[in-house]
């Protein structure tokens, strides 16, 4: 395999294909930070990347994958050709479908990752086939990058059967990077904090809020005050009537709705739409009680109540 | 005839005969089931000018091609004849197995004549499949003073026959309260006063074992459809009514400002917490229960401090609650009780009350101050409904409902009464709902929120709903044919969102069920001309533009309190959109209709 200068023009391969079996809903779906985890995932990897590529599996539901101004993410997406056969399928796919040489795998669920610890890993691949980080006693297979041209072994191991990826690594060159020269770009490995449950989940969120803290009073000033008013099943569900929202200027519904989203959980699929950033069928909002709200890019303006109903009045 | 038997059971009480009459496919394809069946009989069958409880007004019952398919939510009837409340049609269903038994029994139809001396109750029941079912007339002297409960269960128990079905009238039908029900497994034909119709025939009780199948043209395209549709049942569409029921609009009509308190002098209910779904789901939920063969299930049971359970729905909480401005659970779950026990329409019931409470605080109705009656104390309000039930002393009077009893006060206590042609209004603000406003003004049997879900439009941001223009003309005559659609084909309302396209999967459903050819157009054309030939029917009994009209109540104050604060309805506003109805409906600017609209519906 040959040498080159690749990581420029390098793509981002996102995985998010996996079962979510232990989170119990689908990761990428996940609220995180007012937009669906996966396009959380995809618009940190974006300063980094030219080509982004997301493998879901074959019947996978996606939130649209745009940003809050509603414009579409350069994103190509690809589809598992059999459902759940693990990472190296979808690393195969994935490097596939890339244009240049080079491709960095992720997964969706990490949302601390460090640009500056991917941006060494894809220096790394010069003399290399692959580069993998070495972190925790284990290597980590979904935090690497990888040459397009591996993909032939990674078809021959779906083939055989062989499914974890460090099978790939002894084939090939492959560079490990260890926990000291991790650490110089992310001291305390947050670039692999994944989440598997619930409770990963609550705390990826609490941390995410902690580590905007300090930005928090400059904002403050700038931020809309609101708040929600939950009736009927959302209430129910939520078990709590209100909730108090700080939303960045010029806000708007959708980000209201996944502001909650954000802070209860519960309310995704019954009553919120899966991507956090719209009511799911049979619910409605109205502002102050007065106007009845029909398009999510009405702003936000301080002090507004936000009313969550069901949408049908009949009884 | 596939979806059909193609028959209609005429009984004559007075002579104790019956007689099996076909029904034509041109009339059933015209009007299908249900509401229109009942509407098209109705006016055939009724005399002109009949009086309500003139032996010659017939009470009719009506199945439709759904009822019985496996179909989600279908299992309904209908209750057809001339109101002896307004003087116009009254149109009521229910729902459940009695339903199913109807369909059962081997007919479409039922218009019962005559009056019977003594009580009877009817036994219909066919012997063998494809037999006529046999009618009987069954002495009801030991039924009479029961409750609907008691009377189905004796009725089972004497006919020694666990699966009969039946619907029954209580006290207040017998007692012939302008506002009875008949009632069927806890659920009422409610408006109108058609209890007080059958009271007024002395039949107690229909009582049902149908074995009589009947067969659709495509048993596995109706199925398909029944499958996708119990599924789309499932989904967060129809969460309210899965997980909390019709009792949830409180709390949300409250916070728009939409919610009759203390007989419409506001619009908001400062205890509304305590009577909300959501309190009543917190603290005394007892069970969920549904009609036959219904996903949705919406019905909810609450515990009373007796351990006792009890239905309660929307518009019964809010009739029996913030309406007479009751706050505590625990009475509205006693008054809903004593409805059900004695057959009263709850909406016309707590109506009529506040009506009474409003005079008495006023000072224009003695007997009631001397009760205690006014806004807020239960106790003489719970000895009232009982009262009424009974004809008993100030009952006698608050039995003809608010309008006949304003108008034997005299006085001002018309300005009182909540009405449409002598129906007391829903549950629905109409000055924070414009677009209902004009639906209950217009509506061919008053003030209802079910022939018309006008709200939906003031409900969806569509337009305006604290004002009005006459473009709700065409929302409202739109609101009432997809209504009469869903009323005869039957489908139940809380289905109606899971249709993606309501009219052209309902001809594909219809189609399979009775082999016609049905298109989306030829059941708007259907919606269309069940309402003319309602608004035929009521101009035919008497019907004058005025009758089209609110209280003044609403037209004279603005809402005090809530987030509609200030806002009223204007003569000129209401006025516009009554305009903008008949418009929508090719009538002329007084609302009748033309010949060439009846030609056009065959109709003329």
């Amino acid at each position: 395999m040959k040498d080159d200068q690749p990581s420029a023009g390098a793509a981002a391969v996102v995985l998010t294909g996996g079962k979510s079996s232990r989170m119990g809903r689908p990761k990428a779906l996940l609220p995180f930070d007012g937009e669906p985890l996966i396009v959380h995932a995809v618009r940190r990897l974006e300063p980094l990347f030219s080509e982004i590529i997301v493998v879901a599996a074959a019947e996978q539901e996606l939130p649209p994958l745009r940003r809050g101004s509603g414009q579409a993410l350069p994103v190509t997406l690809v589809r598992d050709q059999v459902a759940y056969q693990g990472p190296v399928a979808g690393i195969y796919y994935g490097l596939q479908e890339a244009r240049g040489a080079i491709g960095f795998v992720t997964s969706c669920d990490v949302p601390f990752l460090s640009l500056g610890l991917i941006s060494h890993l894809l220096s790394q691949i010069t003399n290399y086939d692959v580069v993998v980080p070495y972190w925790e006693e284990r290597l980590q297979p979904l935090f690497a990058v990888y040459r397009r041209e591996v993909a032939p072994l990674l078809k021959d191991q779906l083939e055989s059967g062989e499914l974890r990826p460090i099978s790939l690594y002894k084939k090939v060159r492959t560079r490990e990077v260890g926990p000291e020269e991790i650490r110089r770009f992310d001291p305390e490995g947050l670039s692999f904090l994944n989440m598997n449950t619930p409770e990963d989940y609550q705390a990826a969120l609490k941390r995410w809020r902690e580590q905007r803290g300090p930005a928090e009073p400059a904002k403050e000033s700038a931020s809309v005050p609101c708040t929600v008013e939950l009736l009927g099943v959302a209430r129910l569900r939520a078990k709590t009537r209100e909730v108090s929202l700080a939303l960045p200027q010029g806000a708007t519904v959708a980000h209201v709705f996944s502001a909650l989203a954000e802070k209860l959980p519960t309310l995704v699929g019954p009553v919120i739409a899966p991507g956090g950033n719209s009511l799911a069928s049979g619910h409605a909002c109205n502002i102050n009680g007065r106007d009845f709200v029909r398009d999510l890019t009405v702003e936000v303006r301080p002090g507004d109540r936000i009313f969550i109903i069901s949408a049908d009045a009949g009884g | 005839m596939y979806g059909f038997h193609g028959r209609l059971l005429q009984i004559d009480l007075t002579s104790r005969s019956h007689r099996w009459v076909a029904l034509e496919e041109t009339r059933l394809r015209a009007f299908l089931g249900g509401i229109g069946l009942g509407t098209s009989l109705l006016y055939d069958l009724a005399p002109g000018g009949v009086e309500p409880f003139s032996p010659a007004n017939p009470l009719i019952f009506t199945t439709a091609p759904l009822v019985g398919t496996g179909l989600t939510t279908t299992s309904k009837f209908a209750v057809v004849t001339k109101s002896p409340l307004t003087g116009f049609i009254a149109d009521s269903l229910s729902s459940s197995f009695f339903a199913l038994e109807l369909k059962r029994a081997g007919l479409d139809a039922i218009a019962i004549t005559g009056r019977a001396e003594p009580p009877v109750y009817l036994m219909i029941g066919g012997k063998e499949s494809g037999e006529l079912p046999v009618v009987e007339f069954r002495e009801a002297r030991h039924l009479w003073g029961r409750s609907p409960g008691e009377t189905e269960a004796l009725i089972r128990s004497e006919l020694n026959h666990g699966g009969v079905r039946v619907a029954a009238i209580g006290q207040a039908g017998e007692n012939l309260v302008r506002f009875a029900t008949i009632s069927n497994e806890g659920r009422h034909a409610g408006r109108g006063g058609v209890g007080a119709v059958m009271g007024s025939k002395n039949l107690k009780a229909i009582a049902l074992s149908g074995n009589s199948e009947v067969e659709v043209a495509d048993p596995k395209g109706v199925d398909a459809i029944a499958e996708m549709m119990r599924e789309r049942s499932l989904g967060t569409v129809t969460a309210k009514y899965r997980e909390i029921g019709t009792v949830a609009n409180l709390a949300v009509f409250n916070r728009l400002g939409t919610l009759p308190t203390r007989n419409f002098q506001q619009s908001t209910f400062d205890h509304a917490e305590a009577l909300s779904g959501e309190s009543l789901t917190e603290n005394s939920f007892s069970r969920r229960y549904g009609c036959a063969s219904c996903t949705i299930r919406c019905e909810r049971l609450f515990k009373s401090l007796t351990g006792a359970e009890q239905r309660l729905e929307y518009e019964t909480l809010f009739a029996l609650g913030p309406l007479c401005g009751i706050e505590d659970p625990e009475a509205v779950l006693q008054a809903a009780r004593l409805c059900d026990q004695y057959g009263l329409d709850t909406i016309s019931a707590g109506g009529t009350l506040a009506w009474a409470m409003e005079c008495a605080e006023k000072g224009l109705l003695p007997e009631a101050q001397r009760l205690g009656l006014r806004f807020g104390k239960a106790e003489p309000f719970l000895e009232a409904l009982s009262a009424i039930a009974r004809r008993s002393g100030l009952g006698s009077l608050l039995a003809e409902g608010s309008r006949r009893a304003a108008t034997k006060l005299g006085g001002e206590s018309a300005y009182w009464a909540m009405h449409v042609k002598g129906m007391e209004l829903p549950g629905y603000e109409p000055r924070s709902l414009k677009t209902m406003a004009l639906g209950f003004a217009v509506s061919p049997r008053g003030a209802c929120h079910n022939r018309s879900g006008a709200y939906e439009a003031d409900f969806s941001g569509e337009v305006d709903r604290l004002s009005g223009d006459a473009r709700r003309g065409g929302l409202v005559a739109a609101s009432e044919d997809f209504a009469s659609v869903l009323d005869s084909l039957i489908v139940c309302k809380f289905l109606r969102k899971c249709f993606t396209d309501f009219y052209a999967e309902s001809a594909e459903l219809l189609s399979k069920v009775t082999g016609w050819s049905c298109s989306d157009a030829e059941l708007r054309r259907v919606g269309e001309r069940i309402n003319t030939l309602k608004k035929l029917f009521n101009v035919r009994e008497g019907w004058q533009p005025e009758d089209d009209w609110l209280p003044p109540r609403l037209l004279g104050e603005a809402l005090p309190t809530g987030v509609a604060q200030g806002v009223g309805l204007t003569v000129s506003e209401l006025r516009e959109m009554i305009g903008g109805y008949y418009q929508a409906r090719g009538w002329d600017k007084n609302g009748f209709i033309p010949e060439k609209k009846l030609r056009e519906l065959g109709l003329g």
